[in-house]
């Protein structure tokens, strides 16, 4: 009986110490191709808009939100993205309709303020990310020859649970949910595209 | 009497390297790399505003776009930590203290933490793909993190046993927490379904490694690579507390068949559950049954609902560390202090239970 | 004056796909000297087209060239980011200074050139600059409007010159064509936001490209409508001509008018030349 448990516990050492080679083998190759924390973001280069971002999410209310470049917003009174600019116009001539169906752009008079004619002022757009479901609409809207282009959707990392895989990456039909690496920069931004294409 | 006592220091045998985590132990340093990008996203963000802004003619200030920031490297790291810690103490609670409670409390901490607090993503299960991804095409981009997470349950193993399925992993914790009253399968139908963990492993690791071909709406013909296991984790639907229909179902699905068949996942589906029975057997130590000299009670093998028990003996590859034999066991009870077991009660000579 | 409508009719088309003249990777201005010879900026160079739409010269541009014009002694003037850059008639240079303050150097988006001024539209700091030929700065247009100068949502500021020596400029944000003295003070505004009128400015930023006629006329170019207007010296909506003819991804559609009163607009997304004629 000594015989068979001296060989038993010979095989097992031998097992043993060849599964921590196998280990440690798969620990060194992986660690020579590891690299920083990589999260999900969205390639606006290839973004088209359509309203799977919402609905493929597991979140219930979506990670991706519009996100207004600030630099390359021009600032206009007639914003497509925040107003249907086809709509009825109000009694002062600014269109009545709304782009987002959550009323989720905001907007507000910035720099000297012209009471009488809303044309002469300026507003600053900002997205109001509790209402936003990421649907696309205004980055439609805004896109050129429509307008600057400056809104870009993006997923948000306040919200985002970094999903090992991402459901919404498997939905996307342009390919458009890229991995990149913490801290997750929009490839448009680090590639710093210019305002005039 | 003599009882095999297993592992005094729990901590001697684990390989440095394993347990540091990110940046120090790992070849590259992913330190400067990270400083690195940040450095490049600042000055790209600063260079978008080169174009002058229009006079508002009053004071403003061009607000800067806001990214917030992904967990970062401290809370990544806090992960790891978390994960060993929970190793160890797990190790130290099943075979040094033999302790159920310590094991319950300790499971109710993992399905806390790396459940409803991490969300059960990424988790050691899941990282098989990401280590198969990554052995397959190097470009992956695969944090060390998850490389901590994929090897320290493994390493432990070959250690310690399956202490990772007995008190860190949250899919078993869920399903040991809500275990009522364990039915036995057949042995036949049994053996059947333990083969599938690995053949549930070589889908996944297909799927991940090289993926189906598919047709993607716009007519195109790819080959997409699927992360199956994050597709059909069950239980990730409740500590998000939302997901689809199917993912919910399954999960219900799980829990309830948990009620009846203990921990039915981790028993006849687990991938990570496969590599690690396969790595349990040949471990340095493991949960052991102590041979007595008078009892062959086997309440131990009453006790243990997933059939891990044979011959007096906790199967290495099966245990799953429970500790549910140890509260069970007369001897151990008396150890702990509680009331000494009559000898005459249940003799080794008597045919009453304890045949398995 | 004329107050009838007008019609206008594709007459000729340059550099069209497959000619030899067809510009493969940028058409980005257009313009035309002595009153008839139609010189076009695109592909890093700038050809010089006859009457039957072939290219009697052709010469490298300056790296990032970005508009073009052709002063009345036959010198070609080009805009860059920063600078402009002058040209004989034959592409030799001949001079070119910087334009712009310090620090911050002018997003020049049109040039041009009435008497001994050189006007640059500078779109960064949104108003034009009134230039000597050497590059002395002699004055701005468009900062003393009522409450602050051109509003450019979309960065182009396009400028032309009528006969009397007045300037003309888009202020796209405010959906008005508005004319100045050389001297800065302004002389008259019109054109308003608006869908469903013709001559009305569509969208957020209209009209991104004017010309002026040597009637007096001043025609438009809008981008998402596609469409190029002709207003009479009354400012009166004279024609439209249709966005058939260009291409809807179009944010500038460039202007030039010749003698004969031929509109002559250069579409950069086909990188095509078409001149239309009344008919």
């Amino acid at each position: 009986m000594s015989e068979t448990s001296t060989r038993r516990k010979f095989i097992d050492t031998t097992c043993r110490v060849v599964g921590f080679a196998a280990l440690g083998g798969i620990g060194t190759i992986l660690t020579t191709r590891a690299s920083a924390h990589a999260v999900f973001q969205v390639d606006s280069l290839k973004c088209t808009s359509c309203d799977l971002c919402r609905t493929s999410c597991v979140l219930s209310l979506s990670a991706v939100k519009a996100v207004n470049e600030f630099s390359k917003c021009g600032y206009c009174m007639l914003c497509p993205a925040y107003m249907d600019v086809t709509s009825a116009p109000d009694e002062k001539g600014v269109p009545s309709g709304r782009v987002c169906p959550q009323d989720a752009i905001k907007r507000r008079v910035v720099g000297k303020e012209d009471l009488d004619d809303p044309n002469n002022n300026y507003y600053e757009y900002t997205v109001d990310e509790a209402r936003c479901t990421g649907c696309g609409k205004c980055i439609k809207a805004c896109k050129p020859p429509f307008g600057n282009g400056s809104l870009r959707l993006e997923i948000r990392y306040d919200r985002c649970v970094t999903c090992n895989e991402c459901s919404i990456q498997i939905a996307c039909p342009e390919s458009a949910i890229v991995r990149v690496p913490a801290p997750g920069l929009s490839p448009l931004v680090t590639h710093g595209e210019t305002a005039n294409g | 009497m003599d009882s095999d006592r297993p592992v005094t220091g729990v901590g001697r045998g684990f390989s440095p390297a394993a347990t540091e985590g990110c940046g120090g132990g790992a070849k590259r340093p992913v330190w400067p790399l990270i400083l690195l990008v940040l450095a490049f996203a600042s000055s790209a963000l600063l260079a978008q505003y080169q174009k002058k802004p229009p006079d508002f003619g009053g004071i403003y200030s061009f607000p800067t776009p806001t990214h917030p920031e992904p967990r970062g490297i401290v809370l990544l790291s806090l992960d790891v930590a978390m994960l060993a810690i929970g190793l160890g103490l797990g190790a130290w609670l099943i075979l040094k203290r033999r302790s159920r409670g310590g094991v319950m409390l300790l499971s109710m901490a993992a399905i806390a933490y790396f459940g409803f607090y991490r969300k059960g993503c990424t988790c050691p299960i899941g990282s098989i793909q990401n280590v198969t991804l990554s052995l397959v095409d190097p470009r992956y981009m695969i944090s060390p993190g998850v490389i901590a997470f994929f090897l320290l349950p493994l390493v432990a193993a070959l250690l310690v046993g399956r202490v990772f399925c007995g008190g860190v992993c949250p899919l078993g914790a869920v399903q040991d927490l809500v275990l009522l009253r364990p039915k036995t399968v057949p042995e036949k139908i049994e053996r059947v379904l333990r083969w599938m963990p690995f053949v549930y492993l070589a889908v996944v690791i297909w799927f991940a490694g090289w993926g189906m071909p598919t047709v993607t709406t716009s007519g195109k013909a790819i080959v997409l690579r699927r992360f199956l296991i994050c597709e059909w984790d069950p239980f990730i639907g409740l500590f998000r507390l939302s997901g689809s229909f199917h993912m919910l179902a399954i999960g219900a699905a799980f829990i309830v068949g948990g009620m009846f068949y203990g921990r039915p996942y981790c028993r006849w589906l687990c991938p990570y559950g496969g590599l690690l029975s396969i790595l349990s057997r040949v471990s340095w130590k493991n949960v052991t049954i102590t041979p007595d000299k008078e009892l062959d009670c086997g309440l131990c093998a009453d006790a243990c609902p997933y059939g891990a028990i044979h011959n007096f003996r906790a199967d290495r590859d099966n245990c799953v560390a429970c500790a549910r034999c140890y509260e069970r066991c007369p001897r151990e009870v008396e150890r702990l202090g509680g009331e000494a077991v009559p000898a005459t009660l249940y003799s080794k000579s008597a045919s009453g239970p304890g045949a398995v | 004056m004329e107050t009838e409508a007008r019609r206008y009719t594709p007459v000729a088309t340059l550099a069209g796909r497959g000619t030899a003249a067809e510009f493969k990777r940028s058409l980005s201005g257009v313009a035309v000297g002595a009153g008839r010879v139609i010189h076009a900026l695109g592909d890093g160079e700038v050809r010089v087209f006859d009457a039957n739409g072939g290219v009697t010269r052709a010469w490298k541009a300056p790296e990032q060239a970005a508009c073009l014009t052709v002063a009345p002694d036959g010198r070609v003037l080009i805009g860059l980011p920063g600078r402009v850059e002058i040209f004989s008639a034959t592409g030799s240079r001949v001079g070119g200074f910087a334009a712009g303050q310090a620090g911050e150097p002018a997003d020049v988006t049109a040039v041009k050139v009435v008497r001994d001024n050189v006007l640059v539209a500078d779109a960064n700091a949104r108003l034009v600059r009134r230039y000597d030929a050497t590059g002395v700065e002699r004055g701005l247009i468009g900062n003393r409007h009522k409450t602050g100068s051109f509003m450019l949502p979309n960065g182009s500021l396009d400028i032309d010159v009528d006969a009397a020596g007045a300037v003309y400029a888009t202020d796209t944000g405010r959906h008005q064509v508005t004319s100045w003295t050389l001297d800065g003070a302004p002389i008259a505004a019109f054109g308003k936001f608006g869908q469903t009128r013709p001559e009305d400015f569509v969208g957020c930023c209209n009209p991104v490209n004017l010309a002026v006629a040597p009637d007096g006329c001043v025609v438009t170019a809008e981008k998402v409508a596609a469409r190029v207007k002709v207003f009479g010296p009354d400012r009166a909506l004279l024609a439209v001509i249709g966005k058939e003819h260009f291409d809807p991804m179009c944010i500038h559609i460039h202007l030039a008018v010749d003698l004969n009163g031929r509109i002559v607009a250069a579409d950069p997304v086909r990188r095509t030349i078409t001149i239309f004629g009344r008919s």
